[in-house]
């Protein structure tokens, strides 16, 4: 595995390659793609255990609140560790985040780049040997849609703008009938989408169309697929054991017809107590662990052992930011000196060395983190939120509070985090208040009343610290939560006006990425948030676990299981190792 | 006896009564709903139907009366944090197994308890008094979550003895899936804290009983130390320790958090704490209401165990003073 510290140019020079080629993937290949035809049943590699002990055991964590399997049904509350097996979208993304095909084997836009049409694979099947059809699609979105079903994902379509689906925000506001949605089936093999403006990236947005058997929903109602009895898939695996909070065992579908036929046998999902994920590792029990799960302690003891550390893979994640977050139409950070203060008050370089370990972040300057589109690879941002605490007692100076004098005592939130990030947040308030002079109370709120406030208008957080992980990869998705009309109470015209047009903008990729670069100037430069870290996410994973979709690098030389690469469980499996 | 009873029983429903009334009104004081969200918020009208569907649309004081008027009739909603089952099923079926725990974990802190705090106090002031005295603070001390990390990390982990959990799914287990060796680890944790407290209380006891007059009267009638400790001094030693243990039953049968989570088992304990972070209302009520029914339940069996043991306590009986 090529380490990625090991030759940054290198890495980012690649990575430069690959962002233009992902937003022109996005924008022109995803435009119109056919797929491979013809899909044959995976075999094992070579170097596989026999069929009978293809079994891989996972952690599930018995505090999380979950309620289904089924991403139409809450986005949320699903159970996490055995993810999106009972369906296929419509499209899933290869290592380097390109849209390839999933379900639909082929797409294209017409001529007004609103309707987009989605031809599904030949002889796609449910479990119980039913077609599975456009039709099943339709009646997805129009259940998540309707108001009665409350989907706690709805904001997604909105949040997207130009590329939500035509009538969205209408549908799910009551104001019309799940049927006036922009999303139609012309035949059992064609989808329609039709979306409210010209969205280059909307290939990549139906990553997220997952379905519900439309037969299933109307017999059983939408938790069908929590008993083994009345669950029905269209995925690689099908229910064979649930008992919520305690086990999940899932099996290979035999009828499954789809482009990710499963190596494995079976996967248990095992539930136990977060705090205990990485000893039933060592005790044999499962078979991987997640990075969140993963404490200072078990790092060390990853650090420190060769086999466990060449089986730690370390990779993007959902390239998520750490960040300060302001209040900025009240004082005192209604003035951008103060909030230029902060950013320069902050040593995001010893934070993340003391407090993260570098294993897991890299320091932050900017909202976009390098590897995703139109991010700052070549560090040009850094000089606007560096740590420079000279610079920041100047600028305190310059607002008004020279050393920190007559500063109002602030009280920064968290949203309910966990003893790890607590520590990352309280570290940063700790170095702001120490450069400064000045006093930062930090208070780890629940999670409900921080959205509350956050979410409230006017905004009832004047500091906060948050995480941000992408949805979609495009810099409109992270760079439109900074828009005015988005969570955070900042405002910059110019910011508005350039995330909007280049969101909307086709034929140019190059001009559309510098004008994402342009926005993301701005958002550092008047410091709509404070950004900290990066986080690098991994996985622990046993030796004898294997597949090229997590142990093969890929093009930025990062190995691991990367995010929304669905066909990551059927590609794993267990070598003759174990 | 009756009437004291039946006046217990009414004291009882009032108890359950004011309880509900506070609970229900502290849970719908906190801010945040069950339906607020992590990222977006719910369009007003899904949010609408959801609040409707629930009965939250309603003033807060007609959710009161329709949840008390089902409640009595054994119909505690359905849960926000399982939407697919009724109330009384998760409970039905989650504090069974917590029931487990807690019945095994009663018989081995109480019998262990009882007989360190016995020789204790039969060896007062000895190495061995200062040995037990010495555990049972650690235990009442020590967290039981400490407790259980550190024997998952001696007797699964280092010494590869015992599974680190699961309830029954060890397979190795005395009857189907009872009395199992993933059994063994829960119930140590959890049990070490209720010991200590058993064996200091039992050590007390003894200690001033055995400081009576009457115990120094036996024995000069020349009766045995077996036949002086049975007749007088642990009959007489019992009231107090009835009382402490007492109070430890109704925790140990609701479970723990911390013990049900490190060692899978899927339990109510974690109901208590997932229920109110995630407003989940009928849950709280139910887990709540259930609490107090035990705990006043509890009580009222430690008192008719007094009458039982010491025949000088009538309950009832009218104040000579």
């Amino acid at each position: 595995m090529k380490h990625p510290k090991s030759n940054p140019m290198s890495l980012w020079s690649r990575v430069r390659c690959r962002n233009r080629w992902l937003v022109s993937g996005a924008m022109l290949l995803s435009a119109f793609w056919v797929a491979p035809t013809g899909v044959s049943a995976q075999s094992l590699p070579s170097d596989a255990a026999p069929a009978s002990q293809q079994v891989l055991r996972v952690p599930c964590d018995n505090t999380r609140n979950e309620v289904t399997f089924d991403f139409a049904v809450s986005v949320y509350q699903r159970y996490e560790c055995v993810p999106d097996l009972f369906q296929d979208t419509l499209v899933d993304l290869d290592k380097d985040f390109n849209v390839i095909p999933a379900s639909a084997e082929s797409w294209s836009v017409d001529a007004s780049g609103k309707v987009w049409t989605f031809k599904l694979r030949p002889g796609l099947k449910w479990s119980d040997g039913s077609a599975l059809t456009a039709y099943d699609y339709e009646a997805t979105f129009r259940y998540s849609a309707s108001p009665s079903s409350a989907w706690d994902f709805t904001w997604f379509y909105s949040f997207i703008g130009a590329g939500g689906i035509k009538n969205w925000s209408k549908v799910i506001a009551g104001d019309m009938p799940p049927s006036a949605l922009g999303i139609r089936a012309v035949d059992d093999r064609t989808l329609e989408v039709e979306t409210e403006g010209v969205f280059p990236p909307l290939p990549g947005v139906m990553k997220f169309a997952f379905l519900l058997s439309k037969k299933a929903l109307e017999e059983h109602g939408p938790y069908y697929n929590n008993d083994p009895d009345t669950s029905v898939s269209a995925g690689p695996y099908v229910l064979k054991e649930f008992d919520p909070g305690n086990r999940i065992v899932v099996e290979a579908n035999p009828n499954y017809t789809g482009y990710r036929p499963a190596r494995l046998k079976r996967i248990e999902g095992i539930y136990m107590s977060p705090a205990t994920f990485f000893t039933a590792f060592q005790q044999g029990e499962v078979d991987t662990v997640p990075y969140e799960r993963l404490t200072p302690a078990d790092f060390k003891v990853i650090q420190s052992d060769p086999v466990l550390k060449d089986n730690y893979l370390r990779h993007f994640g959902d390239f998520r930011t750490d960040y300060l977050l302001f209040d900025t139409y009240t004082a005192p950070f209604n003035d951008v000196k103060v909030r230029k203060a902060f950013a320069y008050a902050l040593d995001r370089e010893s934070i993340v060395k003391n407090v993260y370990g570098e294993i897991k972040a890299m320091p932050a300057h900017s909202m976009l983190m390098p590897g995703y589109p139109a991010s700052d690879t070549k560090g040009a941002l850094k000089q606007y939120q560096t740590y420079d605490c000279n610079k920041a007692k100047q600028y305190l100076a310059d607002a008004g509070f020279p050393n920190g004098k007559g500063f109002p005592a602030q009280e920064m939130w968290l949203r309910g985090e966990g003893p790890a990030m607590s520590a990352v947040y309280q570290a940063s308030a700790a170095s702001i208040a120490q450069c400064l002079n000045i006093k930062i109370e930090v208070s780890n709120k629940d999670g409900k009343v921080y959205m509350d406030a956050l979410n409230a208008k006017p905004t009832q957080l004047t500091l906060g610290a948050v995480s941000y992980g992408m949805d979609f990869l495009d810099p409109s998705n992270l760079l439109g939560i900074w828009v005015s009309s988005g969570r955070h109470s900042w405002k910059n015209d110019e910011f508005d006006s350039l995330v909007a047009k280049a969101s909307n903008l086709v034929g140019d990729d190059r001009k559309r990425e510098q004008m994402f670069r342009d926005a993301q100037k701005i958002l550092v430069d008047e410091v709509g948030g404070v950004f900290i870290a990066h986080r690098w996410q991994g996985d622990l994973f046993k030796p004898y676990v294997q597949g090229d979709s997590f142990r093969t690098p890929d093009s930025n030389g990062i190995s691991g299981k990367h995010w929304g690469n669905d066909w990551y469980w059927s590609n794993v499996y267990i070598s003759n190792k174990k | 006896m009756l009437s004291y009873l039946l006046g217990r029983i009414f004291s009882l429903a009032m108890i359950l009564l004011a309880v509900s009334v506070i609970v229900f009104a502290l849970m719908h004081s906190v801010p945040g709903g069950p339906f607020d969200e992590r990222k977006g918020r719910l369009p007003p009208a899904a949010k609408a139907n959801i609040l409707k569907k629930y009965g939250l649309d309603q003033p807060v004081w007609k959710q009161y009366v329709n949840y008390m008027s089902h409640a009595l009739r054994f119909d505690f909603g359905i849960p926000f944090q399982r939407p697919h089952t009724t109330v009384a099923k998760l409970i039905g079926k989650s504090w069974a197994v917590t029931v487990q725990v807690g019945l095994c974990t009663i018989a081995l802190a109480f019998t262990l308890g009882i007989l360190l705090g016995i020789y204790a106090a039969y060896h007062q002031n000895s190495w061995v008094d200062t040995v037990v005295t010495f555990i049972s603070s650690l235990g009442v001390t020590v967290p039981n979550f400490v407790v259980a990390m550190w024997l998952i990390l001696i007797f699964s982990v280092s010494l590869g003895l015992l599974p680190m959990g699961g309830w029954g799914s060890s397979g190795q287990c005395l009857v189907d899936r009872y009395f199992c060796t993933d059994w063994i680890l829960p119930v140590v944790a959890y049990a070490i804290a209720p010991m200590s407290v058993v064996a200091r209380y039992t050590r007390a006891s003894i200690v001033e009983v055995m400081g009576e007059d009457f115990v120094r009267t036996a024995r000069a009638k020349g009766l045995s130390e077996v036949k002086v400790m049975r007749k007088h001094v642990l009959r007489n030693a019992q009231i107090p320790m009835v009382t402490a243990l007492g109070t430890e039953i109704p925790n140990l049968i609701t479970g723990s958090i911390f013990i049900e989570s490190t060692f899978r088992i899927n339990g109510l304990g974690k109901y208590f704490v997932t229920s109110t972070l995630n407003r989940d209302y009928p849950m709280i009520m139910a887990t709540f209401l259930l609490v107090a029914f035990l705990w006043g339940v509890l009580y009222l069996l430690t008192d008719i165990a007094y009458t039982l043991i010491d025949p000088r306590v009538r309950l009832g009986a009218k104040s000579l003073s």
